[in-house]
């Protein structure tokens, strides 16, 4: 083995040495071994340049080390993780993973925004331009209006220019590139992180319900607290029982139930779709009546209906559904959680696609700036989805413990709490374009959400009972975050590009017939000057043409299909091999 | 931050480096943990290797006080195989029970846990028993805990042999994903 070890890389040696399954002195005298073998087979000529690789090699090695070690310092909330997970246990802790990985995701999109879009504009001419008596009220941390409607915040408020002070800047390129890159980059990031998840944990069959996992695999060793370790020994005990009793009985449902089942399954899918469209429309009735541009402020005040109607629907609609669940009958319990989801998710699309639609058909066609209206009813959007999710922990968790306390101690859900994060994160996406510095508000409620959940957590909430399969529910919802919220978010923002005209008084893009055509006024340009051919070539022949995206769509078929056969004749392989060791 | 310790010289900080998934901020925060235990047995400047702190001190520690395994974990990771543990099988312990170490690296040791009651490499039945007494405070009747034992076997003996060993176990930690996450100690 340590001539093995001899011919690898440095680095690849090293990764062997620790996973070597030995005692630390035997790994000790193995790698003292090695690096003995190597200096002595040294050969006489160039020691003096061989001496220097391994020097410089060292001191590279020592300083990662230390970049990794400065990274750790810059690690947030390390010792609150450390607290939740070892009272909770690692499926509720991911839930507050989650939430520090959304607030890191919102400090770059805010950082790229401010950065190549705000600062420029800030520089140039940092006064906002009011119209005379407009100033400060406080009703504007509520409605976004009125005086924010004329600062950064919104879209209109961006000039056309193309800024000269230090060197020429095209406020317009740059608001549009700036927009495409943050979502493409947003892309790549949630398909890595998808792909990633279900590498690790998607796996077709589900020993989860086995007792050989239960007892060898499930148990978390980093729980700590005395309290929960009692208490996961009970239900560890609970569950076996369970399924001993279970394997004692087999349950025959005769044909009746089973069309009751069926008829109260058809029943309650019919109440929750319906329930979800009526709830778009009532949105859509709502949102004609309050629509009008005077600004006294009992009717600024109207606008903040919608929003409050929205967040309401959004609390009040899901308790319905659990109640759903609860007359239901499954045959196990992750399908109950996942037609919970869906139904919640539903719920979610059809508010928000009937918010979208009226944007972009009536508000688009109505205002003359309506670019940084649509920005506003977003941030009213954003602002009461936080006010009213901090309300609802406050019902939920708090008042249930000193009000009902014979309800029993409530469990913290998970998925519940993750997927209205992922609704506030789709309501930041889509109203990038509209507001840029949008995910300042997401980062204060991250921010400001990871304590209240803590403290709400270590007062009220039990562990949850059930050890089910957390990382597959973790690639469940990563695989929801992506598919419909990025996807949505981005099918919109690319629509209002593509297609609607933009506001002809405000705005980077006044007086273009669609924000696209900024790209082709900048190609025009450079074809004028006529320099850099090659990006008016990729231009003309790469992205607008379309035979290109025909060939590429073949081909990333192709490769799936390729892929997908290899994974096929894997199985197959893995069955014989089966057989093989039974044999 | 810089280089001023004086504990370690940089080749035993190499070697730690390169030998456990640690940097070199946390061996150094293990090795005041370390320390903490017994202050008076650990000199200040690892001139003394080979001090080894019994198993009562380790087994005090708030990350281990109230694991039922934590007597089993500290036999495995001691050269001696009673538990009691020099800096190195410290330092080791917890490596493996970090979350950088890989699956095979913990199956293994997860193995070496719940098995070898009586030093067999095999998780025999009365492995299992143990096992299950451990995590259940004794509360199935003696019957339940046979009936368990059997679907264990039945469930995750792959080779026919009426014992689990480390292949089989390795089967099962592929098809749990959360194995990496949940067989980890946080320092």
């Amino acid at each position: 083995m340590v001539k093995e070890l001899v011919d690898m890389s440095t680095r690849e040696r090293i990764h062997a040495i620790r996973d070597l399954p030995m005692s630390f002195e035997e790994k000790k005298s193995i790698r003292s071994q090695v690096l003995a073998f190597k200096s002595a087979n040294q050969s006489p000529h160039f020691t003096g340049f061989r001496d220097f690789t391994e020097n410089a090699s060292v001191t590279l090695r020592r300083w990662g080390y230390s970049v990794r070690s400065a990274r750790q310092t810059l690690q947030l909330w390390q010792g609150t993780m450390k607290e939740i997970g070892g009272r909770f246990g690692t499926s509720v802790l991911t839930y507050f993973m989650f939430l520090k990985w959304l607030l890191v995701f919102n400090v770059v999109s805010f950082l790229i925004n401010f950065g190549f879009i705000t600062i420029p504009l800030l520089v140039h001419d940092h006064t906002p331009n009011l119209p005379p008596n407009v100033n400060f009220r406080g009703l504007e941390i509520l409605t976004g209006a009125g005086y924010f409607n004329y600062t950064v915040m919104y879209y209109g408020s961006y000039s056309n220019e193309t800024l000269v002070g230090l060197g020429e800047y095209n406020l317009q390129l740059a608001y549009f590139f700036t927009i495409s890159l943050y979502m493409v980059l947003c892309g790549v990031a949630l398909i890595f992180s998808m792909a990633k998840s279900f590498k690790e944990n998607y796996v077709l069959s589900d020993p989860a319900s086995s007792s050989a996992w239960q007892i060898l695999c499930s148990w978390d060793f980093s729980i700590v607290n005395e309290r929960a370790i009692t208490q996961r020994k009970n239900n560890l005990s609970v569950q076996l029982k369970e399924s001993l009793s279970e394997g004692a009985q087999t349950e025959m449902l005769t044909r009746s139930e089973k069309m009751k089942h069926f008829g109260i399954h058809l029943g309650s899918w019919l109440l929750s779709t319906s329930l979800a469209f009526g709830c778009g429309s009532g949105i859509y009735f709502l949102c004609q009546t309050t629509d009008d541009s005077s600004w006294t402020p009992l009717q600024e005040a109207e606008t903040l209906l919608v929003p409050f109607v929205v967040s309401l629907m959004n609390l009040v609609v899901p308790l319905f559904y659990s109640l759903f669940n609860k007359f239901e009958v499954y045959s196990n319990q992750r399908k109950q959680i996942y037609v919970l989801l869906v139904r919640n998710v539903i719920l979610k699309i059809s508010i928000l696609s009937i918010l979208c639609y009226y944007w972009m058909q009536v508000v688009a066609k109505k205002f003359s700036c309506w670019e940084s209206m649509v920005g506003q009813a977003l941030y009213r959007l954003v602002l009461f989805d936080f006010l009213f999710l901090m309300l609802g922990s406050f019902f939920g968790e708090f008042l249930r413990k000193w009000l009902l306390p014979n309800l029993g101690v409530p469990e913290f859900d998970v998925a519940r709490n993750v997927f209205e994060l992922i609704y506030a994160q789709t309501l930041v996406w889509i109203g990038i374009y509209f507001s840029p510095l949008l995910p300042v508000i997401q980062i204060l409620k991250c921010f400001i959400f990871f304590y209240v959940k803590k403290v709400s957590l270590a007062q009220n909430c039990q562990p949850p009972r059930r050890t089910g399969r957390a990382a597959q529910m973790q690639t469940i919802l990563i695989a929801l975050l992506f598919f419909p919220s990025f996807v949505g978010a981005l099918s919109i923002v690319a629509y209002t590009a593509w297609s609607l005209t933009p506001s002809k008084q405000c705005g980077p893009f006044r007086g273009l017939n669609n924000t696209f055509g900024a790209v082709g006024i900048w190609i025009d340009n450079l074809q004028q000057s006529s320099s850099s051919y090659w990006v008016i070539w990729i231009y003309h022949h790469v992205i607008r043409s379309e035979v290109f995206y025909f060939f590429l769509a073949l081909i990333v078929i192709i490769i799936i299909y390729i892929f997908w056969q290899v994974t096929q004749g894997r199985k197959q392989l893995i069955v014989q091999l089966r057989q093989q060791i039974v044999n | 931050m810089g280089n001023k310790q004086s504990i370690f010289t940089a080749q035993q900080l190499d070697a730690y480096q390169d030998c456990t998934y640690f940097t070199r901020k946390e061996i150094l925060r293990l090795f005041y943990r370390y320390r903490d235990l017994a202050p008076q047995l650990v000199p200040l400047d690892y001139t003394r290797p080979d001090v080894k702190l019994p198993y009562e001190l380790i087994g005090s520690m708030p990350e281990l006080k109230d694991n039922p395994f934590r007597q089993r974990i500290a036999e495995v990771f001691s050269e001696d195989g009673q538990g009691n543990m020099t800096l190195d099988d410290f330092l080791d312990m917890f490596s493996v029970l970090s979350e950088m170490a890989p699956r095979d690296l913990k199956a293994y040791y997860a193995f070496k846990i719940y098995a070898d009651f009586n030093n067999d490499d095999f998780i025999c039945k009365s492995d299992l028993e143990k096992t299950l007494n451990k995590l259940t405070r004794n509360e199935l009747t003696e019957d339940e805990v046979r009936m368990v034992c059997e679907k264990v076997i039945d469930e995750a003996d792959l080779d026919n042999d009426g014992r689990l060993s480390l292949e089989d176990f390795q089967h099962m930690i592929v098809r749990a994903p959360e194995f990496l996450s949940t067989f980890h100690i946080r320092i």
